[in-house]
């Protein structure tokens, strides 16, 4: 490629990403936490465990398997540089569409 | 504008040929068939909306009688157009992001056979009253298992794709390997559990869980990943934050999947069930903002596009509708907004701006900047046609959204005040024909924009050189 993308422009500040992160997780939390404890309420105290399973056991089981995703991910190093992926699908594109005779600076 | 000049990520990966990657003329077959079904959908919309004004054409027909035609309404919206238009999508996206072809060329061709049987046989069995007592899972008993082997088979062939990648994925990668198992588990959890596992109120949770992980997990995570996928393509510049993108997809990932039991509210399902989806859902607002906000920020310096890019239209308006579905939410979670607006036609209206103002609105974007490429033309048959389908097809939205948002809350303050059944349904007539009208707008729209289509694909003049 003959010319490259200003990449300062294209980024967001780092102190929004980190706000907006924990802000998510703290109300996710919130919200998770406080449907764990009343469900723990439920089995030990109104006896309503076999009505609750099912949806919480789902819950549950997808969660698990995002979280093992997660740590997968954060292993192999998909999260050291969070914004490269975004500079590199928008080259692939470009290039195929070049293959294509598609000229993306006529489109721009 | 400039382009990246980053280092090749896959020293060994052959670009050599598009075509070799995507199969244009499989992803045409899908975008075709998810059209006739959306056509045949919306029409049998129209059909059931005339039950409301006492005019149905078919009185006494059992084959056509509303309640069916109404399943064929939402199950030919939800399998028939949105699942085609997506596994279309995602036929372009996923080889192009990845830079690996799908599993298999064969098994996407029977995949797409197959999956037309499946909605077909969906169909016929609605027509014939072989429904399951599922709201948006009416899919006759002996098409389950078949649609689920369907779900594996789409799965295992983009997976296919995501797994021979060897670089950082892209934020529309994580939805799709997201959403691939998620239908299916949520396909099954709704059509297998109530029928044959749970049931009492035990089965209205899960019925909770389906309707809302349907959108959710299945239509939210590929549309926003088509849609991150679609626009830095089209506006040629890079999403605003990556790194935002992604808080958004872990932040989905962990935090919906409990929110269904929300449609439930004030019935007999715990309360600490209830109070438990409320919280989780204003959690998951926290999410929804973090998208927005990235879109909005990346059409910044861009914004004339709206104007004069009628695809990057449509998805942005489509995203206006998803945070005012997204605002309403917010409200229509709590137990004071229940009071009110709990079985009234504001439901309808919230649940119409989602399904078409929102993800219809996409899909359209996308027919409108893929469809020509597909079909070898240059340019579309008629612009002026596109805009009318544009415009009218917002419009028809607006119209319906406001219409069915006021008769909601008429309906609701009527029945607060212990009116009579039948002075709310009187109350509510002029509401319902103002929504046929505006649904005949739309209706009228998609026409114009299938033969839009239709000449685009055989106008020989259109024809790249």
């Amino acid at each position: 490629m003959a010319t490259t993308v200003n990449k300062k422009k294209y980024k967001a500040p780092r102190v929004f990403l980190i706000v907006m992160a924990v802000g998510v997780f703290i109300t996710g939390m919130y919200g998770f936490g406080s449907k764990l404890e009343q469900f723990i309420r439920a089995v030990i105290v109104e006896n309503e465990a076999d009505f609750t399973l099912i949806p919480v056991l789902n819950y549950m089981f997808a969660a698990a398997g995002f979280l093992c995703l997660f740590g997968w991910a954060a292993k192999n190093g998909m999260f050291k540089d969070l914004e490269k992926p975004k500079y590199d699908m928008l080259e692939y594109d470009r290039e195929l569409d070049e293959v294509d005779g598609i000229d993306w600076e006529k489109q721009a | 504008m400039t382009t990246a000049a980053s280092p090749p990520l896959m020293p060994a990966r052959d670009t050599s040929g598009a075509h070799a990657l995507v199969d244009h003329k499989l992803v045409t077959s899908y975008f075709v068939a998810s059209f006739v079904y959306y056509i045949i959908a919306l029409l049998a919309g129209g059909l059931y909306s005339m039950q409301f004004l006492q005019h149905y054409p078919f009185p006494g027909a059992e084959l056509f009688s509303p309640g069916r035609i109404r399943m064929l309404h939402t199950n030919g919206m939800a399998y028939g157009f949105i699942a085609n238009a997506f596994l279309g999508g995602l036929h372009w996206a996923v080889p192009r992001l990845t830079l690996r072809p799908v599993l298999s060329a064969k098994l996407s061709w029977f995949i797409f056979i197959a999956w037309q049987g499946i909605v077909l046989g969906t169909v016929g069995g609605l027509l014939t009253g072989q429904a399951q007592a599922v709201e948006w899972g009416e899919t006759p008993v002996w098409i389950d298992p078949v649609a689920v082997l369907g779900l594996t088979l789409v799965g295992a062939n983009f997976l296919a794709s995501v797994f021979r990648m060897r670089s950082s994925m892209y934020v529309s990668v994580w939805y799709f390997i997201a959403a691939l198992p998620w239908t299916l588990l949520t396909y099954t959890m709704g059509n297998f559990f109530v029928e044959y596992w749970i049931g009492g109120t035990a089965s209205g949770a899960i019925i909770g869980l389906f309707i809302h992980d349907l959108v959710g997990l299945f239509v939210t995570p590929i549309g926003w990943g088509l849609m991150y996928y679609f626009v830095p393509i089209i506006l040629k510049k890079p999403i605003w934050s990556h790194g935002l993108s992604l808080v958004g997809f872990w932040g989905l990932a962990f935090f919906y999947p409990l929110n269904g039991i929300h449609h439930f509210l004030y019935t007999p399902i715990p309360m600490f069930l209830q109070h438990g989806a409320i919280v989780a859902t204003i959690a998951v607002e926290f999410v929804v903002t973090t998208v927005i906000i990235n879109f909005f920020m990346t059409l910044r310096g861009s914004g004339d596009a709206l104007r004069r890019n009628l695809p990057i239209r449509w998805f942005y308006v489509g995203m206006v509708f998803y945070f005012t579905t997204c605002l309403q939410c917010a409200f229509q979670v709590t137990l004071t907004f229940q009071k009110i607006i709990h079985f009234s036609d504001w439901v309808v209206g919230h649940a119409h701006l989602v399904m078409f103002g929102v993800f219809g609105f996409w899909i359209m974007g996308m027919f409108t900047y893929l469809f020509p490429r597909l079909v070898g033309a240059t340019r579309w048959y008629s612009d002026k046609l596109n805009a009318w389908h544009f415009w009218l097809s917002a419009i028809g939205m607006l119209i319906m959204f406001f219409d069915l948002v006021i008769a909601g809350l008429v309906q609701g303050f009527l029945w607060k005040d212990l009116a009579i059944w039948e002075e709310s349904l009187r109350a509510s007539m002029p509401f319902w024909m103002i929504r046929s009208w505006s649904g005949l707008g739309i209706i009228v729209a998609q026409f114009l924009f299938g033969w839009n289509m239709y000449k685009t694909a055989t106008d020989r003049s259109l024809r790249a050189a």
